[in-house]
């Protein structure tokens, strides 16, 4: 497991989701400023299409979530677990910034 | 034993059946048949009916509407069609000359004689004409059958000036159908003052000036003593202070006498001054002889009012029911309350109980001359308990105080306070208030009904028959259903999603009143305040792609704009400006208005498509679909079509999909008018429109309707005079014929209406209603938008045509605008580090007929979870309305 820099801090759009390759895997990278940088699997547990940083970010009852733009399942963005079906997880990345950097923890 | 009970049950099958005869076939006559066969007692009785009319029962109560859409078949309360299916035997335009009660025999004029065991008499009443030389000259006519109405429609085709002699509340009510009718109005009152009967003098005179307002010129105190020829038009009336009136036509609305000339020759016991006496179950003097309804009389009184009718119906229902049944009725009559509730030519008027006062009593009386307003409410001596009431002008307090007057409960602080509580609630009322009163629904009914799940309007109506009636207690129903919905923990749902307590349409209100543009201040002033009181203005998926549609639809502006953060709100299709597939790529529309393409645009299409190897197919729309385009190539294809001429199609958006058009005039046999040109026209005045859901056209060249227009948004139809606009037809889930809003509209009305009705559904429609739905939620349905668009009734229309024109003037082609701007590109990098992306990742496709199919991710292996659905209701709604 390492520390992955994926871009530098001013590509990544505010408010919305983009992806980005980390070892391989795609990754769905929210960057809400005040409220937080979240990083989770960029692929729809429910579907199996990778597409997840499309989808619209979402406050449901205090847990802010993205929404997916297939089926509109809700996804924390902390922990990955869907609102509807505890059973579906996109599973959440470590994510940081550091000296302008993006960082994202890899698993291997 | 098995013989001997078959026997006994073919002899009951093939016993004859008690023979019920109805004469009368009006309101009440037919909602004693309707009681009796929703109890099932059809199957007990052989059942006549008898109606003097060449119709079954229509709502006599509202007959003015005929003139305002000049047709009897909104006013119908039941069809030929209905008697036949409960097996009731209806004969129309038959009367009944004679009665024996002592042999049980009628006879019709054509002589036809039959029997009866039971019969019940629904004759209703007839219009009084005073008795005033020459009342029987031509264009004097009266108020009350549909018949009466088509002779008043002749005359006044004839007429300029118009008098109604009667200035009670069906005289006002002729007088409102006159006016309808372009008649110079005038109303004749005997008495000193209008309404003479509920209104005490102060009422009436406030009446009297709300009404000259109106331009009916009202005249009171005034005796007609004759009718001859005039000298500026045919009639002129004389009064008897020596004074006249000319006019072309008179309606003679001064009253109703009970129509119960059969009864008295057949010797039933009568009232003094008319009416055949009945006593608390209805039945008269005769044996098994009942008489409800206006030709009614009980305990001397007379009860002109459809409640009472309809009551006394349930009474003789009832006692027929027990005797057939030899038990004993649970039913009487025991009178009824003559308060009644009105608006007459536009002005709100109500009375309750001792309306007109008594002596000794106490009062407290409104009178606010600046707002055209009053009220006088009578009390006992003791000044505890309400007795009778008047109001004028404003009838918000009505239920309240009727509820006061039937409950007879003591006055909690002063009387005065009755007036001043604003506006009703429907939690002040008891179980036992009686909601509508023409079928004596109580709060309780409609409460249970909830309980059993009835959770709409049109449930509780079916179920309880509340709001059936007159309708004039729907608004009430509403609210007492809101409140037991509340109660019952079931969401109202007015709020769009969980962030808003608002619907749709408050939230555009909100926006254009406050000029709010942009959805952080929309959260922030108008959201729910969080119970944590950690708020972000995140909002969700439900609530922003609507604050989205709403900024669109009121500035237009480009919808990825990143300054108000538009792009954020923005759904699934309208954020990527491509309609997603279920393996995450994207299809592609260019726009082909009216369906018309040349042979270079074709060429050009499939030049992209094959470059880009996407799968292509027609629409139902009438243009071509390309599917399997990648995030990223979006820009490039786009850029591609917009330099063969294309522009963006909106498919991916709540917008005008398309205007499907047959060929028209230009190359059918058949076509009165060229209907790809209005297509090709009309398509391009409305796209880019952004709405509450997608609407779709169609225009036909002729009546064969080869575009299929009555299953569209707005449906347009050729005729040789020019074009018919049927509006809120819908194909899809579920299926619903436009309906034709205008007809022979040249070019430019057609498109000033479809202009407003559009802009009236984008400023009122709920989030994703189609206009179908939308149009059968407006209260008053196609006359209410008819008489807003083409009437103006609400004074908007200038300000919806100014929105149209400035939507339709600041149109741009999204895909165009994006393409010119490449900061606007950078969303279509699908990744920030798109050199990492790893060896053989690639999108897995099939060859099936010649064309690229997507696997789906189980079989190509792609994805390692198993499929699952798992969409909520509300996500499966979602979702649904996105799909094309």
């Amino acid at each position: 497991m390492s520390w992955v820099n994926v871009c530098n801090e001013s590509t990544l759009p505010q408010g919305t989701g983009v992806a980005a390759w980390v070892a391989g895997k795609a990754v769905a990278i929210f960057d809400l400023g005040q409220h937080g940088l979240y990083a989770i699997d960029n692929v729809d547990p429910a579907t199996g299409v990778s597409l997840l940083a499309r989808g619209l970010v979402c406050d449901m009852e205090g847990v802010l979530c993205v929404a997916s733009p297939l089926y509109k399942q809700h996804y924390s963005l902390e922990t990955g677990i869907c609102i509807e079906d505890e059973a579906l997880v996109a599973s959440p990345y470590e994510i940081k910034k550091e000296a302008g950097q993006v960082l994202i923890l890899a698993k291997s | 034993m098995a013989d001997s009970t078959g026997t006994s049950n073919s002899t009951k099958l093939t016993s004859v059946k008690p023979k019920l005869v109805v004469i009368g076939n009006g309101m009440v006559g037919h909602h004693f048949i309707e009681q009796l066969c929703t109890q099932g007692l059809q199957n007990q009785f052989d059942i006549e009916v008898f109606g003097e009319e060449p119709r079954p029962a229509y709502d006599r109560v509202q007959l003015s509407k005929y003139f305002e859409t000049g047709s009897a078949d909104e006013l119908m309360l039941t069809s030929a069609q209905d008697y036949q299916d409960w097996g009731v035997k209806l004969h129309l335009e038959t009367r009944i000359t004679a009665l024996d009660t002592a042999n049980k025999t009628l006879t019709t004029e054509d002589g036809v004689t039959s029997t009866y065991d039971s019969l019940v008499l629904a004759t209703g009443s007839y219009p009084f004409v005073p008795p005033i030389n020459g009342n029987d000259r031509e264009r004097c006519v009266v108020y009350r059958t549909i018949e009466d109405l088509q002779d008043i429609e002749a005359a006044a085709s004839q007429s300029k000036v118009g008098v109604v002699v009667g200035g009670g509340l069906l005289g006002l009510e002729a007088a409102n159908a006159l006016m309808a009718l372009g008649v110079t109005t005038h109303v004749v009152e005997f008495a000193p003052q209008l309404m003479p009967v509920q209104l005490n003098d102060k009422a009436g005179d406030l009446l009297k000036s709300k009404i000259n307002e109106l331009g009916v010129s009202v005249h009171t105190s005034k005796a007609t003593t004759a009718i001859v020829d005039g000298e500026s038009a045919m009639h002129r009336m004389t009064f008897n202070d020596d004074t006249f009136l000319e006019t072309d036509m008179i309606v003679f609305s001064a009253g109703i006498r009970p129509q119960d000339a059969l009864a008295r020759s057949s010797g039933l016991a009568m009232g003094e001054r008319g009416g055949i006496t009945i006593d608390d179950n209805c039945l008269t003097s005769a044996p098994d002889v009942y008489a409800i309804g206006e030709c009614a009389l009980w305990q001397n009184r007379i009860f002109g009012l459809v409640a009472p009718g309809y009551q006394m119906a349930r009474v003789a229902v009832s006692h027929i029911a027990a005797s057939a049944n030899e038990v004993d009725s649970t039913t009487t009559f025991t009178g009824a309350d003559m308060s009644t509730k009105l608006k007459l030519l536009g002005v709100d008027v109500a009375a309750i109980g001792e309306s007109r006062g008594f002596e000794n009593a106490q009062f407290v009386e409104l009178s606010d001359n600046q707002s055209g307003i009053y009220k006088k409410l009578w009390l006992d001596e003791t000044g505890k308990y309400l007795k009778g009431a008047v109001l004028v002008g404003d009838n918000s307090d009505y239920n309240r105080l009727l509820d006061c007057y039937l409950s007879q409960d003591e006055i909690e602080g002063n009387a005065v306070e009755l007036l001043m509580t604003g506006d009703e609630s429907a939690v002040e009322l008891k179980d036992t208030s009686i909601i509508c009163s023409c079928h004596q629904v109580t709060k309780a009914d409609i409460v249970n009904s909830v309980k059993e799940g009835n959770h709409t309007i049109a449930e509780i109506k079916s179920c309880t028959r509340a709001a059936s009636g007159c309708g004039g207690c729907s608004a009430l129903v509403k609210q007492v259903m809101d409140q037991a919905l509340i109660a019952e923990g079931v969401e109202c749902n007015t709020g769009i999603c969980e962030h808003f307590e608002h619907d749709r349409q408050s939230l555009y209100h909100l926006c254009q009143v406050e000029n709010i543009t942009d959805f952080d201040t929309l959260i922030t002033k108008h959201g729910k305040k969080s119970p944590t009181g950690q708020q972000t203005t995140f909002g969700c998926d439900l609530c922003k792609p609507a604050a989205a549609s709403i900024f669109a639809s009121l500035q237009n502006k480009y919808v990825l704009n990143q300054e108000s953060s538009h792009v954020q709100l923005q759904d699934t299709n309208d954020a990527y400006l491509g309609n997603l597939q279920k393996d995450g790529t994207y299809s592609v529309v260019p726009r082909v208005a009216g369906g018309e393409i040349t042979p270079d645009g074709l060429i050009a299409i499939g030049a992209v498509a094959k470059e880009f190897d996407l799968y292509t197919k027609i629409t139902g729309g009438q243009r071509i679909d390309m599917f399997g385009a990648k995030l990223s190539d979006l820009p490039i294809i786009w850029h591609k079509l917009i330099d063969a001429g294309f522009e963006t199609g909106h498919a991916y958006g709540k917008s005008l999909r398309t205007v499907k058009s047959c060929v028209g005039s230009t190359w059918c046999r058949y076509g009165v008018q060229d209907s790809v040109g209005t297509a090709i026209d009309l398509e391009n005045r409305y796209k880019g429109l952004r709405s509450p859901h997608k609407i779709k056209f169609a225009v036909s060249g002729c009546t064969r309707e080869c575009a299929e227009a009555q299953s569209k948004d707005i449906g347009v139809i050729a005729t040789d005079k020019g074009w018919n606009l049927y509006v809120a037809g819908n194909g899809g889930m579920r299926p619903r014929h436009g309906d034709l809003f205008a007809t022979d509209l040249d070019t430019e009305t057609l498109v000033k209406y479809i202009d407003r009705v559009l802009m009236f559904y984008i400023k009122t429609a709920d989030k994703l209603q189609r206009t179908s739905v939308w149009m059968e939620s407006l209260e008053g349905g196609l006359e209410y938008l008819q008489s807003v668009v083409i009437e103006d009734s609400l004074g908007i229309a200038a300000e919806l045509d100014a929105q149209m024109n400035s939507v339709s003037d600041t149109y741009q082609c999204e895909w165009k605008t994006s393409l010119e701007k490449p900061e606007f590109l950078s969303r279509f990098n699908e990744f920030v580090n798109p050199d990492a992306k790893p060896d053989g990742e690639t999108h897995l496709y099939e060859r099936v007929r010649d064309q690229r199919f997507p696997l789906s991710p189980e079989s190509s292996g792609a994805g390692n979870i198993a499929i699952k659905d798992i969409t909520t209701e509300q996500n499966e709604q979602a979702v649904a309305e996105e799909l094309v």
